[in-house]
C-alpha cells in the first residue's frame, strides 16, 4: 500500500515539475479555472438577488452545492487528470507500456497527467464551500463535523470514479477523444444545482443512472437536514463504494478488449 | 475570393467528417442551457415577471444567446493553436492566402452545421417547453441584421485568444479565460440588466455584449427602432475595429515565431 502510494506520488510529481516548466501557462491555468467558479456564483448571485429562494433553497445553500462540484471537479483534475487522457493512451497504443510494468494499470492511467487547472477548482470551490456553510443553518455537534467529512470523502471518491468508470468507455468506442467521458461529464454539470429545480427524469437519471447528485446535492441535503433528500443522502458512502466497485468492473472489462494498436 | 470560398467549403465537409466532435463540443454549451433553463423556470413559475422577463421571453433569450453561443464554436481556435505550436504555421505563412482572411473564411463554412444544431436544440426544448412569443416582422428583420453581426464578431474574439498561442505555449487556460469572459459580459445565460450597475457600464463599453446580448434583446422585443439600430451600428463598429486591432497583433505575433528543426 505505501508502494502504491509513494509510486504514485513521484509519477505525479514528474509531471508537476514538467508542467512547471511553463510559468505564465500555469498561473493563466489556475487563474481561468478559478475565475470559472466565480463567474457561475457571479451568476447564480445576479438571480438570487431577485428573488432569495430557489425552491427552498437560499442563496448560500446553493453555493455549497455549487462548491462541492467545484472541489470534486479539481480534485479529480490535480491527482487523476490521467483518466481523461485513457483514450488517446488506447488509440495509440501506449496501453501496451503500461500492461508489462508492475503497477496497477488504473493507477498508471490515472497518474498520467496532472490537471494545475485544479488548484484554481480547489482553492475557490473551499472558499465558497466554507462561506456558504458559515452562512446556512447547519447545527455542527461532532458527530455531524465527522459525517461532513466522510460525506466529503465519499462524494470526492464518487465523482473521481465517474470519471475512471466513464472514460473506459474509450475501450469500445475508438477514437483519441474520450466520448462516453467528456459527454456524461456536461451532464454533471446538471448537480451544480439542487437537483429538486429539474424534471423528474433528469432526476432520475442524474442520481440513479450516473449519481453526480450524491456528489453535491444529497450530501448538502443530509447536513442541512432536508428531509427525504437528507434521508437518501445518508446513502452517499454507499454509493461511493458502489461506484469504485462498477469503476473498477468496467475499467478490467474494457482492458481485456484492449488488443493493441496494430504494429 | 474564389481562394476563400473554396477554404469555406473545405471546412463546412470536414466538420461532417468529425461530427462526433463537433456534437461534443456542444455539449458543455447544451447543459448550461439546460440548467439556466430549470433555474430560470423555477424563479420565473407562476407568471412571475423579472426585469420584463417572463418565462416565455428569458426562454427566447436564452436561446437565442445559445444559438450566438454555438457559433464560431468548434475550435477554429484550437487549431489555429495547434498549428501554431507545432510550427506548421509556418506553412500556412508560405500560402498566397491572407491568413485573418482565410481563417475567416473557414469559420464561415463551419457555421451553416453550427446554426443548424443550435437550432436542432432549440426546436427540442420548444416542443418541449412549448411555444415563446414571436417578434413582429421589422424587429425580426432588426434581429436578422444583428444576428448576421454576431459571426465576424465572434471570430474575431475567437482569432485574437488563437494568436496568443504565439506568446504561450498552453491553449486551454486562455480558451477557458475567454469562454468564462465572454459568457459572464455576453449576458448570454443570464441578461446584463440582472447585474450590479457598475457591471452593467463595464460590459457596455466591452464588444462581448454586441456577441448576444444585442440580438437576444431585439428578438425579445426590449430593444426597438432606433435603439435597436444604434446598437446593431455598435456591433458593425466593433467588427471593424477588432480586424484592424487583430491585424495590429498579428503583425506582432509572427515576429514571435519560432520554428524548430526541419
Amino acid at each position: 500500500m505505501r508502494r502504491t502510494i509513494r509510486l504514485y506520488r513521484r509519477q505525479l510529481g514528474a509531471h508537476l515539475r514538467a508542467a512547471l516548466q511553463y510559468e505564465a501557462d500555469f498561473w493563466i491555468l489556475i487563474g481561468a479555472a478559478a475565475l470559472m467558479q466565480v463567474v457561475g456564483v457571479v451568476f447564480l448571485g445576479a438571480i438570487f438577488a431577485k428573488i432569495p429562494e430557489l425552491n427552498g433553497w437560499t442563496f448560500w445553500e446553493v453555493v455549497v452545492v455549487y462548491a462541492m462540484v467545484s472541489i470534486a471537479e479539481g480534485v479529480g483534475s490535480l491527482f487523476f487528470e490521467g483518466t481523461w487522457r485513457l483514450a488517446r493512451k488506447i488509440n495509440q497504443g501506449e496501453v501496451d507500456y503500461l500492461l508489462v510494468r508492475p503497477y496497477p494499470v488504473t493507477l498508471q492511467v490515472m497518474s498520467s497527467e496532472i490537471g494545475l487547472n485544479g488548484i484554481g477548482n480547489i482553492v475557490v470551490g473551499s472558499i465558497l464551500l466554507g462561506l456558504g456553510v458559515a452562512r446556512s443553518d447547519i447545527h455542527w455537534s461532532a458527530g455531524n463535523v465527522l459525517l461532513g467529512i466522510l460525506l466529503l470523502v465519499s462524494a470526492l471518491v464518487i465523482k473521481v470514479a465517474i470519471s475512471l468508470g466513464t472514460n473506459a468507455g474509450s475501450f469500445w468506442i475508438p477514437g483519441p477523444y474520450s466520448v462516453v467521458g467528456y459527454g456524461i461529464h456536461q451532464v454533471g454539470e446538471l448537480a451544480r444545482y439542487p437537483i429538486t429545480i429539474y424534471a423528474i427524469g433528469v432526476r432520475l437519471a442524474i442520481s440513479v443512472l450516473v449519481p453526480f447528485a450524491f456528489v453535491s446535492f444529497f450530501p448538502v441535503a443530509v447536513l442541512l437536514g432536508r428531509g427525504g433528500s437528507g434521508r437518501l443522502g445518508l446513502l452517499t458512502p454507499a454509493v461511493a463504494v458502489y461506484c469504485v466497485l462498477a469503476a473498477r468492473w468496467a475499467f478490467n472489462r474494457g482492458l481485456r478488449r484492449y488488443e493493441g494498436a496494430g504494429n | 475570393m474564389r481562394k476563400y470560398l473554396t477554404l469555406a467549403r473545405m471546412q463546412a465537409r470536414s466538420v461532417l467528417a468529425y461530427r462526433l466532435n463537433f456534437v461534443l463540443s456542444l455539449f458543455a454549451l447544451m447543459f448550461q442551457l439546460f440548467a439556466m433553463l430549470a433555474i430560470w423556470g423555477v424563479m420565473l413559475g407562476s407568471g412571475r415577471n423579472l426585469n420584463g422577463f417572463d418565462w416565455g421571453h428569458m426562454r427566447a433569450y436564452l436561446l437565442v444567446g445559445f444559438v450566438c453561443g454555438a457559433l464560431v464554436s468548434q475550435g477554429a481556435d484550437f487549431r489555429m493553436a495547434g498549428r501554431i505550436q507545432d510550427g506548421m504555421v509556418a506553412v500556412d505563412l508560405t500560402k498566397p492566402v491572407d491568413y485573418q482572411r482565410a481563417r475567416f473564411a473557414e469559420v464561415v463554412g463551419g457555421a451553416w452545421t453550427e446554426l443548424a444544431t443550435a437550432l436542432l436544440v432549440c426546436a427540442g426544448v420548444l416542443l418541449l417547453s412549448g411555444p415563446v412569443p414571436w417578434p413582429g416582422v421589422p424587429d425580426l428583420a432588426l434581429f436578422a441584421l444583428s444576428l448576421v453581426a454576431v459571426l465576424p464578431l465572434k471570430f474575431l474574439i475567437v482569432y485574437m485568444s488563437g494568436l496568443v498561442c504565439f506568446y504561450t505555449q498552453n491553449y486551454l487556460g486562455v480558451h477557458w479565460a475567454r469562454l468564462i469572459i465572454v459568457s459572464l459580459f455576453a449576458g448570454a445565460l443570464v441578461p446584463l440588466s440582472f447585474f450590479p450597475h457598475w457591471l452593467q457600464y463595464l460590459a457596455a463599453v466591452l464588444p462581448f455584449a454586441s456577441m448576444s446580448a444585442t440580438p437576444a434583446l431585439i428578438f425579445v422585443g426590449q430593444l426597438h427602432g432606433g435603439k435597436a439600430l444604434a446598437l446593431i451600428a455598435v456591433q458593425f463598429v466593433w467588427v471593424v475595429a477588432l480586424w484592424l486591432l487583430a491585424r495590429l497583433i498579428w503583425r506582432h505575433a509572427i515576429t514571435r515565431v519560432t520554428i524548430h528543426g526541419g
